[in-house]
């Protein structure tokens, strides 16, 4: 589903992410982590296209990102992400956050649109907030209305990149529960997380960085088993102890 | 004190004062803000645009119109812009414009260098996540610019906007080097015709005073109704 191919990415002369490769196969969550820095937001904000890189190749379905030929806001309708900060439309309510993409891109029609996001939004168990506008929910209430939004577009897959970082303790668990149902549904995801409780609840796989290269990409099993790595070890020993 | 001082000629010219002046002066701050800003919104667009032909040419007007006197570049369309027009229609006399139609185009070319500035803040101001998720919605670059970051950044900007109109406002009174009939530019004719000036500038001065200073008031009252709650 999705496949990178020796991906390298500069800015200036800075190299973020170094000959990264690897792939996520249909139905399959992938956790990506590693130490701040890393170049994991970066790599996921390369799948769909967000960040252009210089070297290698990223194909999402078949169809290749870097290609200039590629359109990429159709690509990136199939693509649901989630964002750090959650980037809901702060000047619209949860309803026309909801239907706008599938109004405008997808060219559903308003009554289409407005009932299928009430339903996703039934879903994350937000519906009484459909007329409120983000700023009027909690941070863990957006990042699910950000969730039912990506949701909205039917995507083929779902990128998200550190969902909780930015929330509350007692928030994070409201928004892990959504994705972990997600996963289970068999949605094919990519996850920037520290999240580790949940890696080891959904993940299949689990890739590690460090100085924007893939230093480790085991299965969930072997990698908090015994990760090959010391950089890996070094890692996860010190998030773990908490 | 008032010896001498005859306040009733402002009463005799009140109608041809605002009737003639004020609508001018109105109409021309009104088609010139909704010229400017439009335009100035896609110069701010150009300018912040990451192809370099594109923001260099934006970047080069604004600075140009900037740096030069707004009474100079006054004269200058209003005795430019007929030929222009005769050079863009084909036609080979200069045609005639008239001080009204050249005022506008000549305010809404000038203003609209300081309105893309503000635009420009308005859009910077906006956090780039926003653009990434209309991106990642799959919103082409005007859907993204038009949904998304135009609104948001007009809501922000608007008091400075309406700021910058009032300044407008008060500039529209250059037309007078033009012989265009404003505001003062009436106010003008009766004061040189009845020997009334000091009668009649003050009250246009007043005016003047009287109308930018409770729209300034209005827009700090709109300030705070206005902030997009985050």
């Amino acid at each position: 589903m999705i496949s990178l191919r020796h991906v390298s990415k500069w800015y200036g002369t800075f190299q973020v992410l170094n000959d990264c490769s690897t792939e996520v196969a249909r139905g399959e969550v992938v956790v990506v982590c590693g130490p701040s820095g890393s170049g994991k937001s970066t790599l996921i904000k390369c799948v769909n296209g967000l960040e252009p890189f210089q070297k290698g190749e990223i194909s999402v379905d078949g169809v290749s990102v870097g290609d200039p030929k590629t359109n990429l806001p159709k690509l990136r309708a199939r693509i649901g992400m989630v964002f750090q900060n959650f980037e809901l439309f702060p000047h619209m309510t949860v309803t026309k956050n909801l239907t706008l993409g599938q109004v405008k891109v997808l060219g559903r029609s308003m009554e289409e649109a407005t009932q299928k996001g009430l339903k996703l939004l039934e879903r994350v168990g937000l519906s009484a907030h459909k007329d409120k506008y983000p700023g009027q929910l909690s941070g863990g209430q957006q990042q699910r209305v950000a969730i039912a939004r990506a949701l909205s577009m039917d995507p083929i897959a779902m990128l998200f990149d550190e969902p909780t970082s930015a929330l509350d303790p007692e928030m994070i668990n409201e928004v892990l529960d959504v994705m972990v149902e997600l996963a289970k549904e068999g949605m094919t995801m990519m996850v920037v997380t520290h999240e580790m409780g949940f890696a080891r609840k959904v993940a299949h796989r689990v890739i590690f960085m460090d100085g924007g290269a893939i230093v480790e990409d085991a299965k969930k099993e072997d990698f908090f088993g015994t990760p090959r790595s010391e950089r890996a070890q070094l890692f996860l020993s010190k998030i773990l102890q908490h | 004190m008032f010896e001498g001082y005859d306040f009733e000629v402002i009463e005799r010219s009140l109608g041809y004062l605002f009737r003639d002046g004020m609508v001018f002066t109105l109409t021309l701050t009104g088609l010139a803000m909704t010229g400017g800003i439009i335009f100035g919104t896609l110069l701010a667009m150009m300018r912040l645009s990451s192809f370099r032909p594109l923001s260099a040419l934006a970047g080069g007007y604004v600075n140009l119109m900037r740096s030069l006197p707004l009474v100079l570049v006054i004269f200058w369309f209003f005795f430019l812009v007929p030929y222009i027009g005769a050079w863009v229609i084909g036609a080979d006399r200069p045609i005639a414009v008239g001080a009204f139609w050249s005022a506008v185009i000549t305010f809404t070319m000038f203003e609209a260098a300081y309105y893309c500035e503000i635009m420009r803040a308005g859009i910077q101001s906006i956090a780039r996540g926003q653009v990434w998720s209309g991106y990642a919605l799959g919103l082409n670059y005007w859907q993204t610019m038009g949904q998304i970051v135009l609104p948001q950044a007009f809501r922000n900007m608007t008091p400075v906007l309406l700021t910058q109109t009032i300044i407008l406002f008060q500039d529209t009174s250059l037309v007078y080097v033009i012989s265009a009939t404003d505001f003062l530019g009436a106010a003008s004719k009766v004061a040189n015709r009845d020997y009334r000036l000091v009668e009649m500038y003050t009250f246009v001065a007043l005016v003047y005073f009287i109308m930018s200073y409770s729209l300034s008031l209005l827009v700090r009252r709109l300030q705070d109704r206005i902030a997009v709650i985050r």
